[in-house]
């Protein structure tokens, strides 16, 4: 197993916090090795900024990441900038409200940042999407990902934190449940 | 020993009772199983009188009446043939068989034929066995509970109540012109006046819609308080009459025996998915009923809503448990002051939800949800399940996303049940649901506040002014341009049906329904 994971953003939107997450879940707790490159300059005061994590079940020689195998956007120019480097069969999963894609590639959509808006803590919108990836990839097991975000995020968020990280598995699983139900053929409650 | 059997032979007072005349004059044996009562015609024993005998323990029903075309008043034959079809079919969904009640017609020469039907009635009653419903010995004076009027009083605190009106100039009844009031029946009661004819007759009447109680300065709870005092007066057999002459309460107080084994989930379309056992148990209540007692004149499809809420679960995936013999939740027991069936229905369904280990029961029905969630345990019967009802259940997986909605493009209007927005303070729920059905502002029900009553309740004291307050809501509701109404209670649907179907005022009142739980099967998609 050897997965690459790129997540793009602005400066601010947590991409890093949610890259250390999936990181740190998959090494501590899924028991796997992973490497995290986080970009800093600039971006870091609201231009674009990405973390690079790979996980793999044996040891990782060059942490560096050309072709993901994952593509997380929360941003259009972090979309714009990263699209074409996903991997033919790779997954791409986007902020619905702030990304519009190009093309007629398959994709994940969550309105990330408008589900932290309405749990109240727009900055939450990260640990939506570290679940909403998690839930649609499989890349980290749920408990790994529900125990790190507990441990990762400050003194007194946590259950504000792990209800926003659930908010974005749900969301996931019934994005799947959509996806299987249109497959049979069932898009709607009578048809 | 020869067990004994009882059948009521219902007998038309013209052809055939000359015929029964023939054999008892020949001292024909007429068998001893046979109680006859003598009738005006069979067109006038209805569903109610055809299902009274079996609450009251009987194990066959004869209904007999003119060959067609003899009737005296030209449609009676008609009318029973009907009455007996569909109490029939309600014989079959509550597990006491279509068999045990039968429809004959004779000439008044058919002696001998006459003869011949009851015996092989007979016979095949003696081969079902004895009726599954045991009969209740009617309330003795020693049985009745000690509850009096001035205990109610103080037990709802009505001694509270400041003489101030805010109640009656809100009850939906006194807005359409009837001499009624709330306040009076608090003060008579307090007074010490509970048993006259005139307060009777109110407590009878009140829709226990709770509008009263949002308006009281003094938290009067008026519904409870209702209630309670039926229950005072039901022990004392002072009741009033119920509408529809007692059916559904007779049916459910039947439905109180153990050994009766309820056949309710009948016919559901192939495409729906249920399973035998789970952590979800979905109850679907009385609307299956429902449809068969009104279909005939009102043409309601509630079990729709029924079929619309399984579908839904099916669409989120889940396939609920049902309970296979389930029974009514006994929310119109309790309403028409029949506390003690009230109770034994809901010990069967205790104990038959307990059985079936699920976790969370969800129902459609906003009287089964409130009787489950609150009613229950304020009885002391405990359910080891959480109630949810599907307007909840859907909000919580629409919530999840990966969802849309077809719009509607109608403008709508919104009727609130009464259980669910009033008592349970869930008004605000419908109205998000609502929203997603509607792509255009303008379409969106307006008022945050419930709605008026659809004008009855538990079928009791339905009578003209509660027609007058259905026309006056359902001519609003016209006014204000809404192309749907949208329901949230199968109830409703048939109450405000009743008042479209007025003759009268023609096609005026006809406005399309939809429970709000259809309007939703209706739009959702996978996005
Ligand atoms: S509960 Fe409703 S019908 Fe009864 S008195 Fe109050 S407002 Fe009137
Ligand atoms: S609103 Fe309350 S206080 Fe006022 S008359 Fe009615 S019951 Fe009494
Ligand atoms: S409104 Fe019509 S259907 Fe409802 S109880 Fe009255 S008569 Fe029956």
């Amino acid at each position: 197993m050897y997965k690459q994971i790129v997540i793009t953003g602005f400066g601010g939107q947590g991409v890093v916090l949610a890259g250390k997450i999936v990181g740190q879940a998959a090494a501590i707790v899924d028991k796997l090795e992973s490497t995290l490159v986080q970009s800093y300059g600039p971006e870091s005061r609201g231009g674009a900024c990405s973390a690079q994590v790979t996980i793999a079940d044996g040891p990782i020689y060059f942490p560096y990441i050309k072709n993901p195998d994952i593509l997380v956007c929360m941003s259009q120019s972090g979309y714009d900038k990263q699209h074409h480097t996903l991997k033919d069969d790779g997954t791409l999963v986007i902020e619905q409200d702030l990304v519009k894609p190009v093309g007629d590639r398959d994709y994940y959509a969550v309105p990330c940042t408008r589900y932290a808006e309405e749990i109240g803590h727009k900055m939450m919108a990260n640990i939506i999407m570290v679940g909403f990836m998690a839930g649609i990839t499989g890349a980290i097991s749920l408990d790994a990902a529900r125990s790190t975000v507990e441990k990762s995020v400050p003194k007194g968020t946590e259950e504000k934190n792990l209800k926003a990280f659930e908010r974005g598995w749900e969301h996931a699983q019934a994005t799947l449940k959509g996806r299987r139900h249109k497959a049979a053929g069932k898009p709607g409650v009578v048809a | 020993m020869q067990e004994e059997f009882k059948i009521i032979l219902f007998l038309c007072n013209w052809g055939p009772h000359v015929a029964y005349q023939t054999l008892q004059d020949q001292r024909a044996e007429i068998p001893l199983e046979i109680q006859m009562v003598r009738i005006p015609c069979s067109g006038r024993i209805t569903k109610a009188l055809l299902f009274k005998p079996f609450e009251m323990g009987a194990d066959g029903v004869i209904l007999m009446g003119c060959t067609p075309g003899s009737c005296r008043y030209g449609t009676g034959t008609e009318a029973a043939r009907q009455n007996t079809a569909d109490t029939r079919k309600i014989l079959n969904l509550t597990g006491l068989g279509e068999n045990r009640l039968e429809l004959a017609t004779f000439l008044p020469d058919k002696s001998e034929a006459l003869l011949n039907f009851i015996t092989s009635f007979v016979a095949r009653i003696r081969k079902m066995g004895k009726s599954p419903v045991t009969p209740r010995p009617m309330l003795q004076a020693q049985d009745i509970t000690e509850d009096n009027s001035e205990a109610i009083v103080a037990r709802h605190d009505v001694f509270a109540c400041q003489d101030c009106g805010k109640c009656t100039s809100a009850c939906p009844l006194a807005l359409a012109g009837k001499p009624y009031s709330p306040r009076f029946v608090a003060t008579e009661i307090i007074a010490g006046r509970a048993n006259t004819p005139e307060v009777l007759s109110m407590v009878n009447a009140c829709l226990t819609c709770g509008t009263c109680y949002e308006r009281c300065p003094s938290a009067v709870n008026f519904p409870e308080f209702i209630k309670d005092m039926r229950g005072y007066y039901h022990g004392r057999e002072l009741t009033g009459t119920p509408a529809h002459g007692g059916f559904f309460q007779s049916m459910m107080r039947a439905m109180t025996s153990e050994k009766l084994v309820p056949q309710p989930w009948q016919n559901l379309p192939e495409s729906i998915r249920t399973g035998r056992q789970g952590p979800v148990l979905f109850y679907g209540g009385c609307a299956a009923y429902f449809d068969i007692f009104f279909g005939r004149f009102l043409k309601v499809r509630t079990r729709r809503i029924i079929e619309d809420s399984l579908r839904l679960l099916n669409f989120f995936d889940v396939e609920p448990a049902v309970l296979e013999n389930e029974r009514c939740c006994g929310h119109d027991l309790l309403w028409s002051g029949d506390r003690e069936n009230f109770l034994r229905l809901a010990r069967l369904n205790a104990d038959a939800i307990a059985a079936s280990r699920a976790e969370e029961l969800i129902t459609a029905c906003p009287e089964c949800a409130h009787t489950l969630g609150t009613e229950y345990a304020k009885h002391g019967v405990e359910l080891p399940v959480k109630i949810t009802h599907i307007h909840e259940f859907l909000e919580r997986e629409i919530d999840k996303g990966a969802v849309a909605f077809k719009p509607m493009g109608l403008s709508m209007a919104f009727q609130d049940s009464c259980r669910q927005s009033r008592f349970n303070g869930q008004a605000a729920l419908p109205r998000k649901l609502l929203q997603h059905l509607c792509n255009d502002e303008s379409h969106l029900v307006k008022s945050d506040a419930a709605s008026p009553c659809c004008g009855n309740c538990a079928w009791t004291g339905c009578d003209a002014f509660s027609k007058a307050m259905q026309v006056q809501r359902l001519e609003g509701i016209g006014q204000s341009g809404s192309q749907v109404l949208i329901t949230a209670c199968p109830k409703c649907q048939i109450h405000l049906q009743c008042a479209m179907d007025d003759v009268v005022r023609g096609n005026d009142l006809k406005t399309e329904m939809m429970d709000l739980t259809s309007a939703i099967a209706k739009s959702i998609y996978w996005e």
